[in-house]
């Protein structure tokens, strides 16, 4: 196993597109056999990270962060951090920073989100609404205001994916632009139903009531009418 | 990541009372009632579009284009020459040059006058699309399978219920090719319902393709859209409707492979079967036995759904016969001439579908479920409600998968 592991990574050295996919292959096998070995599963992270640091091609960084999705842990961000504003492999190191648990992913995109282009701002709002975190808030509300409706309309569904009342809260108190208005109304609309479900009716009815109030599209006024009247029962 | 602001599937639907679809629509007045035959006038059809329209997508638009209840106005398709062909498509049977054609979806969506859509594209795109549609608020029909990842599957449920919209999954074959064990189940006849097993086959892989040039008429960027960024090649992107390499459906950053191309028709049909399509199981049991293994889903209601168990054959239903079982009737299509005619039904009477999509959600969760557990070669416990995994952070690392800037959920 070993061996054709070690010929796995030899292989990463040179895998570009149009090589086979089952030269890299052992890779996925150790992800599953290591699961219950944590030296090996340790290991076989360190090696990946290894790779993201040296110069091989796209594809290899794309498999790479494929492992880390399923393996990374916060050892793996510092390698995977630099890679969010590279046009090319950024939407890849979010493919792992997504999923790996711990504040450190978060934080780590947290900190690009000011730094790259509006594009790659999509992306890393887009990912840090599905982490959820509370924290991303504050560095996700100035981007409501952004002047490229992709970037606002992006950080508007990721407050919308928080969900909380403090998401509510900023998502209403927006002017969105006309681009926008669409994506901060189905935001404030996430936000509302998960505080009605969760059984805070009084934050619920407000965010309905804020939505109503913003001169929405037929549907958007329907389901904010719905919503003000499950508030009432 | 489990986001702790969050509610439960069960109590979101059940607080928010979308449990059902009920809103205003423009009542459909038959023509006939105005003496020009049973073709209900040009104002009061239900003017529709399609969103990818390939092989499955061409079908679809032709089912629709000659359905009299439909006025069929727009087409959508990131491939030059199959845009203008089902663009003359409709024209032709408009006797007009006025159907438009576009590259973006989302252009498509932006017109008021379009109350529904049908979608063909690839499994990657369906639900940004479907999620995008009821947004802008159309009806949706969507080709199966209807979700490539399971953390999809509500959001495409919760925006058909937020929005109040008819969204039907594409499965005919639910209702047309297993009525026979439906039936038999349904009626009481096989006593109550321990088991059935599902004969499925392989699931996509990788692709590592080389790098083609790209047809001049492609834009190969949206057809990429979320999906991982690869060179174009004809084998990547190819509709033909095989899982085993050379199309699309062979590999995994756009499909499930066979589990979820034909577990869609398969399991769905299972489901309806023994009636659990309003659940998802709670365990998922793996089989490893030399180079076979299987999987077995329980589910709450304690009924074993098995895919290739050993010694059993396709939809095989473990019953109690000689117990009572009381009858149920069959559900069927609201209109005559399949599940196309039973979602313009349902888009007239704001009626529930027959593949309704969280039917059609629950149904891709079981493909997506049994990949993950044999991705990890291992067992695994499903909460539903809060669409996690049970005390399996890794597994809860595939529920869903980050998307290309510029596209999400």
């Amino acid at each position: 196993m070993s061996e054709q592991l070690d010929k796995a990574f030899e292989a990463l050295k040179t895998y570009d597109w149009g090589k086979d996919p089952n030269e890299i292959k052992a890779i996925d096998d150790a992800i599953v056999t290591t699961h219950t070995d944590a030296a090996a599963r340790k290991d076989l992270e360190t090696k990946l990270i290894a790779v993201l640091k040296t110069e091989v091609p796209q594809a290899a960084k794309d498999a790479v962060c494929r492992a880390l999705k399923t393996i990374g842990t916060a050892a793996a961000v510092p390698a995977l951090a630099p890679l969010l504003a590279d046009e090319k492999l950024s939407h890849m190191a979010r493919y792992a920073l997504e999923r790996i648990p711990g504040p450190e992913a978060g934080q780590a995109m947290r900190e690009a989100l000011a730094k790259v282009p509006a594009n790659l701002k999509v992306g890393i709002s887009s990912s840090l609404g599905v982490r959820g975190e509370a924290t991303s808030i504050p560095a996700l509300q100035p981007l409501l205001a952004n002047g490229d409706a992709a970037v606002a309309a992006a950080a508007a569904y990721a407050l919308g994916d928080i969900a909380s009342q403090d998401a509510a809260k900023v998502l209403v108190t927006a002017k969105p632009a006309a681009a926008t208005k669409v994506a901060v109304a189905d935001a404030s609309l996430n936000c509302a139903e998960h505080l009605l479900a969760a059984g805070n009716k009084g934050a619920a009815k407000i965010t309905y009531e804020k939505v109503l109030a913003s001169t929405p599209s037929k549907q958007v006024k329907d389901a904010a009418t719905r919503g003000v009247a499950a508030c009432a029962k | 990541m489990n986001n702790p602001n969050k509610s439960t599937r069960r109590d979101f639907l059940k607080a928010t009372g979308m449990t059902t679809v009920a809103l205003g629509f423009p009542t459909i007045i038959p023509a006939s009632a105005l003496g020009q035959g049973d073709k209900p006038a040009p104002s009061n059809r239900i003017v529709m579009g399609g969103i990818g329209l390939g092989n499955m997508g061409s079908g679809d638009l032709s089912n629709f284009l000659n359905n009299p209840l439909v006025q069929y106005v727009a087409v959508c398709d990131v491939r030059g020459g199959v845009r203008n062909e089902r663009k003359n498509q409709v024209d032709g049977k408009n006797g007009n040059k006025d159907c438009k054609a576009y590259v973006d979806f989302r252009e498509l969506l932006a017109r008021e006058d379009i109350d529904a859509v049908h979608i063909a594209t690839p499994d990657h795109w369906h639900a940004i699309n479907v999620i995008e549609a009821c947004r802008a608020g159309k009806d949706v029909f969507c080709q199966k399978p209807e979700t490539r990842t399971l953390r999809e599957g509500p959001l495409m449920v919760q925006a058909a219920r937020r929005y109040g919209r008819v969204v039907s999954g594409g499965s005919q074959r639910v209702l047309e090719d297993y009525r026979g064990i439906v039936q038999k189940c349904w009626s009481g006849e096989l006593g109550p319902i321990k088991a059935i097993n599902v004969e499925m086959g392989t699931t996509s892989k990788p692709c590592n393709l080389p790098a083609e040039k790209c047809p001049d008429d492609m834009d190969w960027e949206m057809w990429l859209g979320p999906a991982p960024w690869a060179p174009y090649n004809h084998s990547r992107c190819d509709g033909n409707f095989s899982c085993e390499g050379g199309s699309w459906r062979s590999y995994s950053d756009y499909s499930g492979g066979n589990m979820t191309d034909w577990g869609a028709h398969h399991i769905g049909g299972a489901t309806f079967a023994v009636d659990v399509r309003e659940l998802q199981p709670t365990d998922v049991t793996l089989t490893v036995e030399g180079d076979k293994r299987w999987v077995a889903f329980k589910y709450p209601n304690g009924i074993e759904l098995t895919l290739n168990k050993p010694g059993k054959s396709q939809h095989q239903v473990d019953g109690t016969p000689g117990e009572k079982r009381e009858a149920k009737k069959v559900p069927e299509y609201a209109a005559k001439g399949g599940i196309g005619a039973d979602f313009l039904e349902c888009v007239k009477t704001r009626g529930k579908p027959f593949r309704d999509i969280e039917f059609a959600v629950n149904t891709v969760a079981l493909c997506h479920l049994a990949i993950i557990s044999y991705t990890l070669g291992r067992s695994l416990k499903w909460d539903a409600a809060k669409q996690l995994f049970v005390g399996d952070e890794e597994a809860n690392r595939f529920i869903d998968r980050a998307r290309r800037q510029p596209w999400q959920l």
